[in-house]
């Protein structure tokens, strides 16, 4: 089932309590086996769009549909087991004595068996390579151990669909490239991936797609080539695209935007071949 | 405050860093004291327990109050009685005790809090001040009245005069022993929650009159909120000073151990 | 959750002194302890309403404090109707019950002490409504720093305050964070579950609060704290003919209670 729709997103507009327009009319669809990015500037709308993926918050208007489920008739709590949605920061999940207790107490929440627990622990901290620190307290480990405790807790639910709100930010450049290896992972075992970054690197390395949003409004929804080939437009909503990118357009690249330095270099070298070609046969 | 040290500081890692902010209250950094205020004032407007017959409920603070003492020693006090009065500006309605309701919040830090800080004696008085406004209302002599307080205020009175346990509950709070501290977190929240429920049940008492007719049948009752509550706060305080304590945050452990 | 009670409105009481008005607001309090007559609490009560109305505050306020204490008001009542050892028996109800206290009549001095009683829960519970309503916050610490409260203490008042919002907000995504690894609804559920998500709500929020205290401090050094400096306020206020007149007569009415209980 190559295109199976995941999440619907149907003309969402959401207002806060204290009145602010967050979302004015946003659509789009996520389907399985995304790794979705969504970009945008601080205040744009980013975060609560992505609490309407698992109905932390709910439409003012407009519907948002998860694997067919409304999502203003679920709980959160039942919601979680479909869409599992990490936090920016570790420390407002974490709060039990040892990390295997930690990612335990969510399912001892949703009343699983003994069994199943245990089991889905073990593979939890095998995946997230947390069987060394398994009796540690999580107040102990290092931020990025935290961060990986906090994925855990919410993996053990088992979701097909990951949220990852700026896992990287605030982390050191090894940290995010942990981080980043975990979700890839992820990925790569058949999950879908949402992840709300401002790092326009890790969207062009990993991102299938990138969603750009302005003011509570998703105004590009493209592959990250097709989306940072306007980099005058991004960069007018302060969104940089790596600098291989801007290099490539700068130097007459026009067609797709170009993603890595290797693919910069390729096409470097086959417009330079002709050039010294010429040159050649001039002189 | 100088007894213990020698038994405890070899189990314990030193903490990291040292405070060095002048304005401190009671030995306690005042952000601490801010933050504490301004964590009770949260915790009012977060219903935990509705309590029938008393058109009411029961919210978190009656758990952050059990921990307070634990957590900033004497200085919980003021903490506490800076966010009941925050709480009391902010959302000045269902406050049953009215304008003083804050009292019984600040009593319940102060008990535990001295208790943490060593200094039995003062939170001998304090405890024995409470207990003589329950008994100094004579609706207090009638009949059975006597089991009101009980079972926990008589472990109150326990832990704070019977030095044995005192000095035990006290030490296993300060080293955060694995085990140990559960029980002695036990005995120090008990502490805490039975003065401000007798502080609580004097004052409507002095209000309110209400009789041994209202008291004595609702008696088990009392005691099953209680219990929850003490429960509730044990697990959470034990939370919370081990977390405390392995991050490194700065709390009043620090200072008396 | 609110960040203030206040109703803005320019009426007497609006316009009186915070001062003054928490001098009343005491006095009151005091003779609704002191006095246990209902005719003399519920001529205080008059004052309260009274006031309330002037100060056009929402009379569906009342209703709901009403509502929500109808309960224990009538339990008050109750216990001194049917236990109040009285003398002038108005109503004969049945043999004396000695077991739980009953003799068998309801007597007037119970019917009067449990008025008393239901009106004093009344004024006390309609009292501090009535200051924070009319009073703005930054006055009403005004008030309070100048009745020479240890300053220490109004700086905690002051600034707990101000870091309301933001705590408020950490409790919020707290809650959703806990939402998202499975723990259920916090205002659902019976109350095992809910003590438990009560757990996982206060020890993230306590020790990210503890964590954070470092800024603060940085914070609160800038602001030179316990710096022994002569403070000026931006907001000073005088009292006025009217509040001293407001402070004298509770001043008389607190003497004249004593005066009619103990005289
Ligand atoms: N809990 C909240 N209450 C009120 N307004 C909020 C809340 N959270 C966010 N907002 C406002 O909604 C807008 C969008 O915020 P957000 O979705 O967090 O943006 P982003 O994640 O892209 O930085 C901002 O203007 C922000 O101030
Ligand atoms: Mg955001």
């Amino acid at each position: 089932m190559a295109n199976k729709e995941l999440i619907v997103v149907q003309d969402v507009c959401y207002t806060y309590p204290n009145g602010v327009e967050a979302l004015r009319g946003v659509n789009l669809v996520i389907n399985k086996g995304d790794f979705c990015a969504i970009v945008g500037q601080n205040g744009s709308g980013k975060t609560t769009l992505a609490k309407h993926f698992n109905g932390l918050l709910k439409p003012t208007q407009g519907n948002v549909w998860v694997e067919g489920y409304n999502t203003t008739q679920c709980r959160v709590s039942e919601m979680s087991r479909l869409v599992g949605y990490v936090f920016q920061n570790p420390d407002d999940m974490l709060f039990c004595s040892t990390v295997e207790e930690e990612i335990a107490f969510g399912l001892r929440m949703l009343r699983f068996t003994k069994e199943e627990i245990n089991h889905r622990v073990e593979n939890v901290l095998e995946l997230l390579k947390l069987q060394g620190l398994r009796t540690q307290h999580p107040f102990a480990l290092s931020l990025g151990d935290r961060q990986r405790v906090a994925v855990a807790c919410v993996l053990s639910l088992a979701p097909e669909i990951f949220v990852f709100d700026e896992p990287t930010t605030g982390q050191d450049h090894l940290g995010a490239l942990s981080i980043m290896s975990v979700i890839q992972e992820l990925h790569t075992k058949g999950c879908t991936i949402v992840i709300i970054t401002h790092d326009m690197r890790l969207v062009a390395e990993y991102a299938s797609r990138v969603i750009v949003m302005n003011r509570g409004q998703s105004i590009i929804d493209a592959p990250p080539a097709v989306a940072f080939k306007n980099y005058n437009f991004l960069e007018e909503l302060s969104l940089r695209p790596p600098q291989v990118t801007q290099l490539a357009t700068l130097l007459g690249h026009d067609e797709h935007a170009i993603l890595n330095t290797k693919d910069f270099c390729n096409w470097l070298s086959s417009r330079i071949k002709p050039n010294v070609q010429n040159q050649t046969s001039e002189a | 405050m100088k007894d213990e040290r020698s038994t405890t500081q070899n189990t314990i890692d030193q903490p990291s860093r040292r405070w060095d902010v002048k304005g401190r209250i009671l030995g306690i950094p005042i952000s601490l004291v801010v933050i504490w205020a301004a964590l009770f004032v949260t915790a009012s407007a977060i219903p935990a327990l509705p309590v029938p017959g008393m058109g009411g409920v029961i919210t978190i603070n009656a758990i952050m109050t059990a921990i307070s003492g634990v957590v900033l020693g004497p200085a919980a006090a003021v903490a506490n009685m800076a966010g009941g009065i925050i709480s009391m500006l902010l959302f000045p309605f269902g406050a049953f005790l009215g304008p003083l309701s804050f009292l019984t919040v600040t009593v319940g830090g102060l008990v535990s809090g001295l208790l943490l800080a060593n200094r039995w004696k003062l939170a001998g008085v304090v405890e024995l001040l409470v207990v003589a406004t329950w008994f100094v209302n004579p609706d207090s002599w009638q009949t059975l009245m006597w089991i009101v307080p009980l079972p926990y205020t008589a472990v109150t009175l326990l832990v704070i005069f019977f030095p044995p346990l005192r000095h035990w509950a006290r030490k296993q709070i300060l080293s955060l022993d694995r085990v140990r501290i559960w029980p002695a977190m036990f005995l120090y929240v008990t502490v805490a929650h039975s003065a401000e429920f007798l502080t609580t049940n004097a004052m409507v008492n002095w209000m309110y009159d209400l009789s041994w007719q209202y008291w004595v049948p609702t008696w088990l009752y009392w005691v099953s909120v209680d219990t929850v509550i003490i429960v509730i706060s044990t697990i959470i305080g034990v939370g919370v000073l081990t977390g405390l304590h392995r991050a490194r945050l700065p709390h009043a452990t620090e200072i008396y151990r | 959750m609110a960040t203030s009670a206040f109703i803005p409105a320019n009426t007497f009481l609006h316009r009186l002194d915070a001062r003054s008005k928490l001098i009343a607001l005491l006095t009151i309090l005091a003779i609704a302890m002191i006095l246990d007559h209902p005719v003399y609490i519920l001529g205080l009560l008059g004052i309260v309403l009274f006031s309330w109305l002037a100060a056009r505050l929402p009379l569906n306020f009342l209703g709901n404090i009403f509502k929500y204490f109808s309960g224990i008001a009538l339990l008050i009542f109750c216990i001194q109707l049917f236990f109040y050892p009285g003398e002038i028996y108005l109503l004969h109800l049945s043999r004396p019950i000695p077991l739980i206290g009953f003799s068998g009549y309801i007597s007037l001095e119970g019917v009067l002490y449990g008025l008393a009683l239901i009106l004093r829960l009344i004024v006390i519970l309609t009292i501090a409504p009535l200051l924070v309503m009319t009073t703005p916050l930054s006055e009403l610490m005004l008030a309070l720093v100048k009745f020479k409260i240890p300053y220490r203490f109004a700086f905690i008042l002051t600034t707990a305050m101000s870091l309301l919002p933001s705590i408020q907000n950490r409790a919020e995504l707290i809650q959703q964070a806990q939402l998202c690894r499975g723990v259920a609804d916090f205002e659902q559920g019976n109350l095992i579950l809910r003590l438990r998500a009560s757990a996982s709500l206060l020890i993230p929020l306590i020790l990210g609060a503890f964590r954070d205290s470092q800024t603060l401090e940085v914070a609160i050094s800038s602001r030179a704290f316990g710096a022994p400096v002569q403070r000026t306020y931006l907001l000073e206020t005088h009292l006025r003919p009217v509040d001293y007149s407001l402070i004298m007569a509770s001043g008389l009415l607190l003497l004249f209670s004593l005066w009619i209980r103990w005289g």
